[in-house]
């Protein structure tokens, strides 16, 4: 069956980028897109990842993090664990159902926080570094084709479902029509306010054998902050491993060990 | 007792340096007492106005509501209801106000920081009308002039704000300019209220570090609350000193009325969300406090206070306590014939030890009614020269960017009681010693 749906949507990828690149899109194409989106960065089985997180804020140092991402789609579990700073490390996030923990390793405590929580601080958000859930969260309209440099793009707004849990409840993204990458995103408030623009210049593939197809995952976030100006940061993706994790990976337990 | 007090005052009159001495160590402690008790009081009167026109009314009825078990949004529905009940039910109450609390991020074009944006109506708002004074240009603005800018009567206008002075000079703005106020929803979406900042303030201290005041509207806009939705009745009593009665009658009545009531646990709103998140219950819980239980994180500057104060004067006190007695010793000795003589024609020795008291207790009430009138003076001439305190820190302490002094007549009345019953104890050793004396050795030893 999982078979099925990513020969289906591999499928409609492969359609979609076509004649895409000359016309616009209807609701079924707009619908099709945002959930090739999504199964191009999806794997089925495990996820493990290198991050690099800078930030730059005004009146303050920049800082810039190490940590290792560690993901199992399937069942929706995320994991972050903070390498450096040493001031940092051994600090780590957790998702549990719909529950997102942070542990503290100064206290030993962990803390209940939104799944909205500003990561590490910065203007990333547990969104940037989980799977993609655009079609799952968000109902699409087609804006219409635009050029963003050189890339002709689609250009769509999405709006957040009533029962979504997402920090940006509207976000218009621009996807290139030839790859079918993401190469744009802006998120507002619910007052309509722009929050914040991310470009996403790399991408990446890698055969995945659990998914039996390659997944694209974004090689370089940058994230500008629109209403703080002057804020940033910078999201770096490396050493992607999407071999299987441990059963007990995605534990307090497990997360407390390595912190200690 | 008139003739114990003629002889006591011209034994100390004959020692008129040593009496001297030792009236001014006395005067001097309980100077500094009056004083650092004036400063104690001021400090907790300012807290009870700064709370009271700030964060919190005599009593208040607020609540946390929860869809979820692990949801905790101070607000509560039916804020119309609710007041009307509580308006019958305290009749001794002065005035009602209803607010809504809320925790956001603030952003000028420079500069953000997070505050509390409180939500009010202005024009019911007497108190706090009454309890902000307008800050000068130059209080945040590098250059500024001695103007008055802003009205506080616009904060009845949509999306406009109040701001303290420390935190318009933070976020570099003045009155005119456009700020953004940020929070996540009740659905936990980011949103954002653009508002105009038409007042600001001179600081309270710690509290308007983070007290910000909005129109109800612009917190209902920000959370996407309901119309009939606030987040605390704040109850101002003619007598403050009810608003634990008050609280405790109020909490038996509106149980009585159907309400949920949470136990009372007496801290502040904001340290209660993790405790109310961890609870399984859902709907909507009133939550009863008085002033205190809101600014109680601050009490212990004024514990910290009192305990300084008294250690100090307490070392002081026994420094002067062995002087007294070193004193004493030495008039005793002085005085030996002369107790010999009257032991001799007739004097018992408890009159002796009487005569020797009274000069203690009477040299002890000389000099802390001194100290007391002086002390309470200063305080006094302090208090009305409304010194400006520099350092940001003491203001954050003091709650107030300005000396505050206030001296309690009762206060006054205790340091001196207090202070002339331990020299009169301090003087109890040569005293005894003095009242024992055989006639005949005493006489012998002037001989």
């Amino acid at each position: 069956m999982k078979t099925m749906t990513t020969l289906m949507l591999t499928l409609a990828a492969l359609l979609l980028a076509a004649p895409a690149t000359a016309a616009p899109l209807d609701e079924a194409g707009v619908k099709a897109l945002v959930k090739v989106i999504d199964d191009r960065q999806r794997n089925s089985g495990d996820y493990k990842a290198m991050v690099f997180l800078e930030r730059k804020e005004k009146d303050k140092n920049d800082l810039v993090y190490q940590l290792v991402v560690y993901r199992r789609d399937a069942d929706d579990k995320l994991m972050m664990l903070f390498l450096k700073p040493k001031a940092e490390a051994g600090r780590g996030y957790l998702r549990i159902d719909k529950n997102l923990f942070m542990y503290d390793p100064a206290t030993g405590k962990w803390d209940r926080r939104t799944e909205r929580e500003r990561i590490g601080g910065t203007d990333s958000r547990r969104a940037d570094y989980d799977e993609s859930r655009l079609a799952e969260d968000y109902k699409a309209k087609y804006v219409g084709e635009e050029k963003l440099g050189r890339f002709k793009v689609h250009h769509l707004k999405l709006v957040a479902k009533k029962k979504a849990d997402v920090a940006f409840p509207i976000q218009h993204i621009w996807v290139d029509q030839k790859t079918g990458n993401m190469l744009k995103s802006q998120e507002h408030a619910q007052s309509g306010k722009l929050m914040r623009s991310s470009y996403y210049p790399k991408w990446k593939k890698m055969y995945s054998e659990s998914k039996g197809a390659h997944i694209y995952f974004p090689k370089e976030i940058r994230i500008f902050d629109e209403v703080e100006k002057g804020n940033r940061s910078t999201i770096v993706i490396q050493k992607v491993d999407l071999s299987s994790l441990k059963a007990n990976l995605f534990t307090k337990a497990w997360l407390e060990s390595r912190s200690r | 007792m008139g003739l114990y007090l003629t002889i006591a005052l011209r034994n100390l009159l004959q020692a008129r340096r040593r009496t001297g001495l030792l009236v001014t160590a006395l005067a001097a402690v309980t100077m500094l007492l009056v004083m650092l008790m004036a400063l104690s009081n001021g400090l907790t009167e300012t807290m009870i106005r700064s709370a009271t026109a700030i964060s919190s009314g005599h009593v208040n009825v607020a609540g946390f509501s929860k869809h979820k078990t692990t949801d905790a949004w101070p607000v509560l529905h039916g804020i119309s209801g609710l007041r009307k009940q509580v308006e019958q039910l305290v009749p001794e109450s002065e005035l009602l106000v209803v607010r809504e609390r809320a925790w956001a991020k603030i952003i000028s074009n420079q500069h953000s920081m997070y505050v509390s944006p409180t939500g009010v109506d202005i024009r019911e708002e007497a108190r706090l009308r009454e309890a902000v004074t307008m800050a000068r240009e130059g209080d945040y603005k590098e250059g500024g002039g001695d103007q008055v800018k802003g009205d506080l009567a616009k904060l009845s206008e949509p999306n406009t704000v109040m701001l303290f002075a420390s935190q318009a000079k933070r976020l570099e703005v003045e009155v005119g300019d456009d700020l953004t106020i940020t929070a996540p929803t009740g659905a936990g979406r980011t949103n954002t209220v653009d508002v105009t900042v038409v007042a600001i303030a001179k600081d309270f201290g710690f509290l308007s570090n983070w007290a910000a005041f909005v129109p109800h509207q612009t917190v209902k806009d920000l959370y996407e609350y309901g119309e009939d939705t606030g987040s605390v009745i704040q109850i101002y009593l003619k007598d403050p000193s009810q608003a634990e009665a008050v609280m405790a009658r109020l909490r038996q009545d509106l149980k009585a009325k159907g309400h949920e009531v949470m136990e009372h646990h007496p801290a502040p709103f904001f340290f209660k969300f993790e405790r109310v998140a961890g609870e399984d219950w859902t709907g909507q819980q009133l939550d009863l406090t008085i002033w205190s239980d809101e600014v109680s994180y601050l009490k212990w500057v004024v514990t910290a206070l009192d305990a300084i104060s008294y250690i100090l004067v307490g070392i002081l006190m026994i420094i002067i306590a062995l002087g007294i007695t070193d004193a004493m010793w030495i008039a005793v000795r002085e005085r030996t014939g002369e107790v010999g003589t009257v032991r001799a024609i007739g004097m018992t020795r408890r009159q002796v030890l009487t005569l020797f008291l009274v000069e203690a207790l009477l040299l002890g009430l000389m000099g802390t009614l001194l100290g007391g009138a002086v002390g309470s003076g200063v305080a006094v001439l302090l208090d009305q020269a409304q010194i400006h305190i520099a350092t940001e820190a003491v203001q954050a302490l003091l709650l107030s960017d300005v000396l505050n002094l206030s001296v309690t007549p009762s206060h006054v009345a205790g340091a001196v009681a207090v202070f002339t019953l331990l020299t009169g104890l301090s003087a109890l050793g040569p005293a005894v010693r003095a009242a024992r004396m055989q006639p005949v050795t005493a006489m012998h030893h002037a001989g």
